[in-house]
């Protein structure tokens, strides 16, 4: 019986012996070329048929493109599973791979923590104005010939966090540490245990009466600039925005408008919509901490999120089944 | 019945209505909001401050007056009995001196906790996430950089030289994070008050920390607490905080330790000659720097500024302090 293959798309840079392990249970391979067209080449000429499970990362995207239609339906037929190593797998186009029967996993859980340190360190940094000092300190001027604006303490202020999942409710318990109140909105409101004493709203009453909002949602159709012009309007005047989810669901464009009007008085932000190019309304404001998607980037997180990956893999080849396979999929 | 004027060194920027309103218990208000150290001195001499029984010394006030040492409240007008000072902490008063002169010192604890508390917790994500390499090769639109990957806190060990207020409230931060915490103090806290919090000698918490917090007071005994032979004495790749005061850490020595990487990453809001960083700090990417702004917020300004003045009215109307200096509250302090 021929061995099924095993396709890696982009590097493993951790979990080497558990990666190296798979070949115990399938043949690993990787692609020859290192371009789409190439990719789609190989794909068509037959050169990937025998892949049963693929495991790519989000880096992988600069040489493949995204997993839109027109790559997932050249891919061969023998492909039954998608492994990618993240939380966000807005790459991939779920709907195309369900109706090709090709199931997709993601890697939830092991981005929550150093997602939310980033994010709390990120309404640290935006609430207390701390980007303004950091630079005029570098610049030799020590806090500034004008005084640096000073911040606000996160003690008793409102944190909105728009997107309960695991990152939102990890978000939660560091928040209150520093005494914030928390109110949250969410697909579908989380019972009392999950919600660990957050206010449940609505999108608009979040809005409203939030001091900070924090970005916590996966991006899909739905939630593509979810936060635009009209609802920069209904925050407060001086709210904070911190973004550690993806970038397109804020409409940069509005941001940088809401923080030149100053309704938005700042913003902590690690991802942007077409990173790795970044608005230049937000590289030239000086008041706004910007951080290059590096929400996961620690060596203990990094390692655990190659291990899930791996795990998935093998779940796929031993069982049939994959071990996180992505929300939208979990009837299909 | 004596008077009892009130003196305002430096500005109250917060508080400004509740400063004037001193009237109401202080016989005469008066303000040297800018000058030297030999114009205020003057003054003082030429009897300028008649009267005053409390003086206000606000947190920017040292660069006007210089320290409060023998030579200046020697100059102080003989009616004075009580110094309220703004700030949580006071190494630029020589309380000795002043406890022989019978006068009472007073400075702001508690109401800096919290901001102080959340300066560390911002320094020592940023310390173990590496993010002054990153934080430049942004601005400069070269995206990552060469960017190491940082290190979660999950799971490692805090440890706070220091149980005060802002070392307590660290650590009740950091737990949320996941770490597990340990600390020295002078003595050790009662059981309730450590939080699950384990107490160490100060050679087991330079050998098993994998973070370091300062957040001790700065006295002849603390100077230069960290030199050479502590970090000597540390893990490889530990990580060092210090919200406190600057001279805690031989500055050099720290620099040397940042090279070799024996102390992996450092977050600082605080510095031996401050607004003097040494250069050594300046060059390295593997520290993060602010410029001691701890308690930098409106709410928490505004509370130290009304603790000051809330002393100084119990001083002018009953003689007392509310929130004496410890060294100050022993036996032998009297008026």
């Amino acid at each position: 019986m021929k061995r099924a293959k095993v396709l890696l798309l982009g590097e493993i840079e951790h979990a080497h012996e558990s990666w190296n392990s798979l070949s115990n249970l399938a043949t690993l391979t990787n692609p020859k070329t290192h371009t789409r067209t190439g990719f789609l080449k190989e794909c068509k000429d037959g050169e990937m048929d025998g892949v049963l499970v693929i495991y790519r990362t989000f880096a992988s995207v600069e040489f493949t493109g995204r997993f839109d239609e027109e790559l997932i339906n050249v891919l061969p037929a023998t492909v039954r599973f998608i492994c990618h190593n993240g939380a966000g797998y807005d790459q991939v186009d779920v709907n195309a791979c369900t109706r090709r029967g090709i199931k997709v996993s993601n890697t939830p859980s092991a981005v929550n923590d150093s997602t939310a340190d980033m994010n709390m360190f990120l309404i640290l940094g935006a609430l207390r104005r701390l980007n303004t000092s950091m630079t005029s300190l570098r610049a030799g001027k020590w806090r500034g010939n004008v005084a640096p604006p000073l911040g606000h303490n996160p003690e008793g202020k409102t944190l909105g966090i728009l997107g309960m999942g695991g990152i939102g409710r990890n978000l939660r318990e560091k928040a209150v540490a520093f005494g914030m109140r928390i109110v949250y909105h969410n697909r579908n409101r989380l019972s009392e245990e999950l919600a660990g004493g957050a206010e449940y709203a609505s999108f608009e009453h979040l809005l409203r009466l939030s001091d900070v909002i924090s970005l916590n949602l996966p991006l899909n159709n739905e939630t593509r600039h979810k936060i635009s012009t009209r609802e920069f309007s209904l925050m407060k005047k001086g709210v904070v925005i911190v973004n550690t989810a993806r970038g397109a669901v804020i409409d940069e464009g509005a941001l940088v408008q809401a923080l030149e009007s100053g309704h938005v008085a700042s913003a902590g932000l690690d991802v942007y919509e077409d990173e790795p190019i970044i608005h230049p309304g937000l590289l030239a404001n000086p008041h706004v901490m910007l951080l290059p998607h590096m929400g996961t980037w620690t060596v203990e997180t990094q390692t655990a999120m190659e291990e899930c990956n791996i795990e998935n893999v093998r779940s796929a080849l031993e069982t049939g089944c994959l071990k996180s396979i992505v929300p939208e999929q979990t009837h299909a | 019945m004596a008077q009892r004027a009130a003196l305002l060194i430096g500005g109250v920027t917060h508080a400004q209505k509740e400063w004037k309103e001193s009237s109401q218990f202080a016989s005469q208000l008066y303000e040297y909001p800018d000058g030297t150290r030999e114009d205020f001195i003057s003054k003082c001499k030429q009897g300028v401050f008649k009267d005053v029984f409390a003086l206000y010394r606000s947190n920017d006030s040292n660069k006007i007056t210089g320290n409060f040492d023998a030579e200046l409240l020697d100059a102080l007008p003989k009616s004075l009995r009580f110094i309220c000072h703004n700030g949580a902490g006071y190494d630029n008063i020589d309380i000795p001196a002043c406890t022989q002169r019978g006068i009472l010192v007073s400075s702001t604890p508690i109401a800096v906790n919290d901001a102080t508390a959340d300066v560390a917790i911002f320094l020592m994500l940023g310390a173990l996430r590496n993010i002054t390499q990153v934080f430049d090769s942004v601005r400069q639109g070269k995206w990552r950089g060469n960017f190491q990957l940082g290190h979660d806190p999950k799971n490692k060990v805090l440890g706070i030289l220091g149980m005060g207020g802002i070392g307590s409230a660290v650590a009740h931060r950091a737990k949320a994070f996941g770490m597990r915490i340990q600390y020295h103090n002078r003595h050790q806290l009662p059981a309730e008050e450590e939080d699950g919090a384990k107490y160490v000698t100060f050679e087991e918490l330079l050998k098993t920390s994998d973070v370091l917090s300062l957040n001790l007071s700065l006295n002849s005994s603390t100077r230069h607490i960290i030199a050479k032979p502590q970090f000597d004495a540390m893990k490889d790749g530990v990580i060092i905080i210090n919200t406190a005061r600057g001279l805690l850490i031989d500055e050099a020595a720290l620099v040397d330790a940042l090279k070799s990487r024996k102390v992996w990453t450092a977050g600082l809001d605080v510095f031996e000659e401050e607004p003097k960083i040494h250069p050594g700090l300046l060059e390295a990417d593997n520290v993060v720097l602010l410029p001691h702004i701890g308690t930098g917020t409106f709410e928490t300004q505004r509370d130290m500024e009304l603790l000051v003045l809330d002393n100084l009215k119990s001083a002018i109307k009953e003689e007392k302090l509310l929130t004496q200096v410890p060294e100050q509250k022993k036996p032998k302090a009297h008026i």
